[in-house]
């Protein structure tokens, strides 16, 4: 079932469809507005923690350095901070940036604060350890100071050991430990039984384990914070990813949106008013069709909107439009017929009247035949016979052109001399011209050319006009009939004239209308309309002038047969 | 039949003359023929007739026409008309001009004669 939709829906829908385009691309965009701000959001958090990281590192190398309490509550509050923030990041961007990564980071942070207290601890170590040295060394020095030789250990092999005792504390590398360790192992060697050496050697080794220790945890720290370091950046990294890639498929959508708007909402807009209007034009066109004179087109019924009734009234109108015009044109018929028969009517009271005299004179020649039998000579009774043969004849004449005229026939052109048929029409009336005591002035034109017709019915027309004309006459009159070729030579124009009582002047306009029929005339002849629908069929016009009691002239024009053109 | 009574017959059908002559001829009348009014009346100014018969329709001047004139100048002739068609009216109008007798086409000839001999006898 098709869907059915009403102009006014068909507009709402026309007008929504855009509309609704531009308002989810008015969402979206919001939408998008939004996103980006909590993208910001997130970057921003990233970069805090990032921040917070390097801050971390930056006393971390300080306590590295100075080893203190102060710059070890300086990383504290580093670490606070970190925590601070990272604990101020929502559940939202911590599913955002990653459970894992979350919770890497927090652990991480933990690691972080533990290493530091055990660095603590350890630089706590190391500076009782160093005293612990210095303390060893100071007794070793006193001993080979107060001339206590033991050996081969003399002051500036003491000196020098403590020199590289203290460029060890203060390098802690490789050379300087094993400048140091070869040293002790001279000390060894110089003086095996000296007391003081074996504390002074046991305390450097203490010395060294411990900052092997302390290097160990400061290692430990700094991978910590390295990796802390390397989350934080990860996680900037990624969120600024993210919102990368976001803005480019956020304006891609954007763009296809307005793109589609451009495209889809003028093809809309189009195809609505398209849809509106297909059905009133198809009515126009119909409309167009029917003023041409088509009345079998029919509305199709295609939408169910208001064009619906519209189209279902046009149907109807055109039913009935047809329906009156085949009653039209089957009364035109009738009335055709009627007013021929009429004619007839009239043209057989001439007739049978003409019938009369060679009837009579065949019954005369009959009688007198009879009754002069005996004294008849043979030339004489031949005589008689051939005059009834030729009063024969003429009744069969006179017959054979009423016939000729009744007879219906098919419409047949043919190129014609006009005036044949005036004479052919003339003739049938003679008759009644003869008894209405009408005299007849023929004038035929000369040079007329032909003209191309249904002879019969011209000849029906002229009848008609004729008999009209000797209507008009009730006490006798004239009769003019004229043949001419018109002034610009494309019609041949037929004048029918009689001196008759006329035509009043408001009839003139209705003459040729069917059914008009002037009052108080008996009889109508052919009917006018009929005879100028018969001209009006030929290309032809039929006028009338007329002036109360001089008569009226009624003229035919028939345009001239151009063969071949 | 002592006296040849004088016929005059006027008819635009040449045969109707023809055969009214012939008849009546074999019975003694005097008959003359025309197919025009017009030289029939100029022959009564110079010849008496007894009778004429006349058509009632005629082109030029009509048997009603003549049936006045003649009864006009010569109201002792006597009129018979013969006519082509049963009109009431023409048939009132010539009895009302004293027509001796009305024929309709076809002419029965006996009926003629004995119209015409009723009205000779009458003359006498």
């Amino acid at each position: 079932m098709q869907l059915q939709l009403k102009i006014w829906h068909k507009m709402i829908i026309g007008i929504a469809i855009p509309s609704l385009i531009v308002l989810i691309g008015s969402i979206f965009t919001y939408e998008y507005l939004n996103d980006v701000k909590d993208r910001q959001e997130f970057v921003e958090i990233a970069d805090d923690i990032k921040e917070d990281v390097l801050e971390l590192r930056r006393n971390e190398k300080n306590f590295f350095h100075y080893k203190n309490a102060e710059h070890r509550d300086n990383v504290y509050n580093a670490i606070l901070l970190l925590e601070n923030t990272i604990k101020s990041i929502s559940r939202e961007i911590i599913e955002d940036i990653g459970q894992e990564d979350f919770s890497m980071l927090n652990k991480s942070v933990q690691t972080y604060t533990n290493y530091i207290d055990e660095l603590y601890e350890s630089y706590q170590d190391e500076i009782e350890v160093t005293e612990k040295v210095r303390e060893e060394g100071r007794k070793l020095e006193d001993s080979v100071g107060k001339g206590k030789r033991r050996g081969g250990l003399t002051t500036s092999f003491v000196l020098n050991l403590r020199r590289l005792e203290k460029n060890y504390m203060f390098f802690r590398d490789k050379k300087s430990f094993l400048e140091l360790n070869t040293a002790l192992s001279e000390l060894k060697s110089a003086a095996p039984d000296c007391t003081e050496c074996i504390s002074y050697k046991e305390a450097i080794r203490n010395l060294i384990s411990t900052y092997r220790k302390t290097a160990s945890i400061e290692r430990k720290v700094r991978l910590t914070g390295k990796r802390l370091d390397e989350i934080a950046v990860k996680i900037a990294r990624r969120e600024r990813q993210k919102i990368r890639s976001f803005i480019t498929v956020t304006n891609r959508f954007l763009l296809a949106a307005v793109a589609l708007l451009c495209i889809l909402g003028p093809l809309l807009v189009y195809k609505t008013a398209n849809y509106i209007v297909t059905p009133i034009n198809r009515l126009s066109e119909i409309t167009k069709r029917i003023a041409a004179g088509d009345l079998n087109v029919r509305a199709p019924l295609k939408e169910r909107d208001e064009t619906y009734s519209l189209a279902l009234s046009f149907n109807t109108m055109l039913d009935t439009l047809r329906e009156r015009e085949n009653q039209l044109v089957e009364k035109e018929k009738e009335l055709y017929q009627s007013k021929k028969l009429a004619s007839i009517g009239i043209l057989t009271s001439g007739v049978a009247h003409e019938l009369t005299n060679p009837l009579n004179n065949i019954s005369m020649i009959a009688q007198t035949y009879t009754e002069l039998y005996d004294k008849l000579s043979r030339e004489d009774r031949l005589a008689f016979m051939n005059n009834v043969q030729k009063e024969a004849e003429r009744i069969r004449d006179i017959v054979r052109d009423l016939l000729d005229f009744s007879k219906p026939k098919e419409k047949t052109f043919r190129e014609t001399d006009i005036n044949t048929v005036v004479e052919k029409s003339l003739r049938l009336v003679q008759n009644m011209l003869d008894i209405s005591n009408i005299e007849t002035y023929v004038t035929l034109g000369a040079g007329l050319g032909t003209v191309f017709i249904d002879e019969h019915q011209i000849q029906q027309v002229f009848v008609n006009l004729i008999t009209n004309a000797i209507q008009a006459m009730p006490g006798g009159g004239m009769l003019y009939i004229e043949t001419r070729l018109s002034s610009n030579g494309e019609f041949v124009e037929i004048d029918i004239r009689d001196t008759g009582k006329g035509i009043p002047p408001e009839f003139l306009p209705h003459i040729f209308d069917p059914f008009f029929s002037t009052k108080g005339v008996e009889g109508t002849g052919l009917g006018m309309s009929v005879s100028y629908g018969i001209i009006k069929n030929h290309k032809g016009n039929i006028k009338v002038q007329s002036k109360v009691g001089e008569g009226s002239t009624f003229t035919v024009e028939l345009p001239v047969y151009r063969n071949g053109a | 039949m002592n006296k040849q009574y004088k016929i005059m017959v006027i008819d635009d059908e040449k045969i109707v003359g023809d055969m009214t002559k012939m008849t009546l001829e074999q019975d003694g009348y005097v008959v003359e023929t025309f197919l025009n009014a017009a030289p029939a009346l100029e022959r009564l100014k110079e010849e008496k007739f007894d009778v004429i018969v006349t058509d009632y329709k005629m082109k030029g001047i009509d048997g009603m026409e003549v049936l006045r004139t003649v009864k006009k100048l010569y109201p002792e002739i006597v009129v018979i008309m013969i006519t082509a068609f049963a009109n009431l009216d023409a048939a009132i109008e010539a009895l009302r001009s004293d027509v001796h007798d009305f024929f309709p086409k076809p002419v029965k000839i006996k009926e003629l004669k004995a119209s015409i001999q009723r009205a000779l006898a009458k003359d006498k």
